[in-house]
């Protein structure tokens, strides 16, 4: 620590690493201390911009800056890598991993290993868990307003690609609709319900032949609940990512999604409602007021030397399941 | 316009298919705001029933909405407060051209390219020397002269606003350099230097500390009788508006995003000090018509 303040890095400085340093610059006791990208232009930019952060070009530059903790922003096929190398060689402690934590199970399994060597604080970006609609639905489901959960169905749609063809030069993620979209609605049906086990699955290419763009799928959870899932980048009338869950129980059902909650019970009683009536207010508002929540909870985690969720095994539950729609789909072995 | 005044604004976000409410109440609308002939229809309307202006992220969308209003003859007089840059279609742009060092690119190919001989040549200069600076130069001349093309020449540009998520970015960063660059800048220029925030009580007290003229600005903010994205708190909000040198805030959401009633939303505001105008968005005529004679009547 500098003085009273965690010194914290970023790696990647896209618009996830930005977003989450302009956080972490006005949390009290926080010191944004370095930021490693590997662009050459960004770099040099950066260098102008930000006087007092050094920018470096590579993770092991981070080492001697006695850091607290590093935020690791990068494309998700750097996350194994970056996290595996700072650990190893002995960076830093407690790291913070934008979802998901890897390209595959395997991958996060090794990293789980890793971090619980390490012996910090670890955490992935599902941050929807800090989202207020779905934190109430969260509560709400585990009073028992609906009783016991029978099934539900869950989508989470974009418009990233809609309309876009194969000539347009576009390109779509490479990891696919399911890994980087998709895995918020996988992590949250973990949050609600516990493990989960895909039943069958298909994955389509929409934008070119060879890409990943939308996802439907069956998975059974624990007490017989059984969940359905729909995930697409190119659906119109989505101008931001959207995750929503219909959840039938025996006593009524609950509808949920980043805006809205609402619940209608089988005796006729039920209520909405709106981010308005959630509390959803934050010191410093800067992408939507969860991304604030969620740094607030890892650096106190790590103030406090405390576990934090979704940790890294739990974020390694979602990659297992991604693991399992991709080869129910055919798409890997 | 006497003191108590107030610029009322036509806001851009049902143009762009936007509700802060729900993306579900946007679908609902579905794509008649959308279409630049309504849009504009919808502005001729509020004019006729009070409104002094619009306010818009310069978009192809909102300049084709200009340029509507040009051709009709209904852009003349009207005040404009150019909201730069359009920071959604960059966020989705920079997310297809392989991040952010793909947009810097395909955006300075786009200014060098734009027929802008000032820009252009400010344009290639700060990207060979990777000078900030220069780049934010080049880019507001390069926005600024895409507003003109469009408009009428009778509209005036009143202001150019730095959106919020780069307002916001720069207020977290600690960029004091980017605001006052920024502002003295359009200032040389004859337009007032405007910021939109998500965290009008931080950036007053920055603006302080950092020694930035609160009386050369606009601020445009949330402000709404629940409190919704007042950050950190209503309270605040209204510590640091009232704290101000001069009347110098453009107030939004001033509905909450449709969460209140137009009836029960004005009389908050109007209560307010230091709330220079107000920016509403319409969707339908009947909005465009009792939405603005509303604020007229209760705010100028």
């Amino acid at each position: 620590m500098s003085g009273d303040n965690l010194k914290i890095a970023v790696v990647g400085f896209g618009k996830m690493g930005m977003l989450h340093a302009g956080i972490l610059n006005v949390l009290p006791r926080v010191k944004l201390t370095a930021i490693c990208e590997k662009s050459g232009l960004i770099r040099r930019f950066l260098k102008k911009a930000v006087g007092d952060v050094d920018v470096v070009d590579c993770v092991e530059k981070l080492s001697g800056l006695n850091l607290d903790a590093v935020y690791v922003t990068t494309p998700i096929g750097a996350h194994f890598p970056v996290v595996k190398g700072l650990y190893e060689k002995g960076i830093v402690r407690n790291v913070f991993v934008e979802k998901t934590l890897a390209s595959n199970f395997e991958e996060a399994r090794r990293l789980c290993c890793l971090a619980e060597k390490a012996d910090g604080v670890n955490m992935v970006g599902y941050l929807r868990r800090f989202c207020v609609t779905f934190m109430k639905a969260k509560e709400l489901l585990d009073g028992g307003i609906i009783g016991e959960p029978v099934s539900f169905r869950a989508y989470a749609y974009s418009s990233d690609f809609f309309g876009v063809n194969g000539n347009s030069g576009v390109r779509t993620p490479g990891v696919g609709v399911v890994r980087d979209l998709g895995c918020h609605a996988l992590d949250l049906a973990l949050w609600f319900f516990g493990d989960l086990w895909v039943e069958d699955a298909k994955v389509e290419a929409v934008v070119n032949g060879d890409s990943m763009d939308s996802a439907h799928f069956n998975v059974k959870a624990s007490g017989s609940v059984f969940g359905e899932f729909d995930v697409s980048w190119c659906v119109d009338g989505y101008r931001m990512p959207e995750v929503g869950f219909l959840i039938d129980g025996s006593k009524g059902s609950l509808n949920v999604n980043d805006d809205e909650l609402s619940v209608s019970l089988k005796d006729g009683k039920g209520r909405k409602w709106l981010r308005h009536d959630l509390g959803d207010c934050v010191g410093f508002w800067l992408g939507t007021p969860e991304y604030y929540r969620e740094d607030e909870s890892f650096i106190e985690a790590v103030l406090k030397r405390k576990p934090v969720e979704p940790c890294f095994e739990t974020a390694a539950k979602v990659d297992r399941l991604i693991d399992e729609v991709l080869a129910r789909a055919g798409k890997i072995e | 316009m006497n003191s108590k005044d107030k610029v009322l604004l036509v806001g851009d976000n049902p143009f762009h298919g936007i509700s802060h409410l729900s993306q579900e109440r946007s679908r609902v609308r579905g794509d008649t705001p959308t279409n630049p002939e309504y849009a504009a229809k919808l502005i001729g309307l509020a004019v006729q029933n009070g409104a002094d202006g619009f306010m818009f992220s310069v978009s192809e969308k909102t300049l084709s909405i200009l340029d509507v209003l040009r051709k009709n003859g209904e852009g003349n007089g009207l005040s404009l407060y150019a909201i730069v840059p359009y920071a959604y279609e960059y966020v989705r742009l920079a997310g297809a051209n392989g991040g952010v060092p793909g947009l810097a690119k395909k955006l300075v190919r786009e200014i060098v390219f734009s027929g802008n001989l000032r820009a252009a040549a400010s344009g290639l200069n700060a990207a060979l020397r990777s000078d900030l600076a220069s780049l934010v130069k080049t880019y507001l001349l390069y926005e600024v002269s895409r507003v003109k093309r469009s408009a009428s020449r009778r509209a005036k540009l009143e202001s150019v606003i730095l959106h919020q998520l780069l307002t916001d970015l720069c207020l977290g960063l600690g960029l004091d350099w980017v605001f006052k660059f920024y502002t003295g800048f359009l200032l040389k220029i004859g337009i007032v230097p405007g910021f939109n925030t998500g965290n009008f009580a931080f950036l007053v007290d920055k603006f302080r500390e950092w020694r930035i003229n609160l009386e050369d600005i606009v601020i445009a903010a949330p402000f709404n009788k629940v409190g919704f994205q007042m950050v950190p708190s209503r309270e605040e909000c209204e510590k640091a508006l009232a704290s101000l040198p001069k009347t110098n805030v453009l107030a939004i959401s001033i509905l909450a995003a449709g969460y209140l009633k137009p009836e029960e939303a004005v009389d908050y505001i109007a209560g307010l000090p230091n709330i220079k105008g107000v920016a509403v968005g319409v969707s339908k005529e009947g909005h465009a018509n009792e939405t603005f004679k509303l604020l007229r009547d209760r705010l100028s």
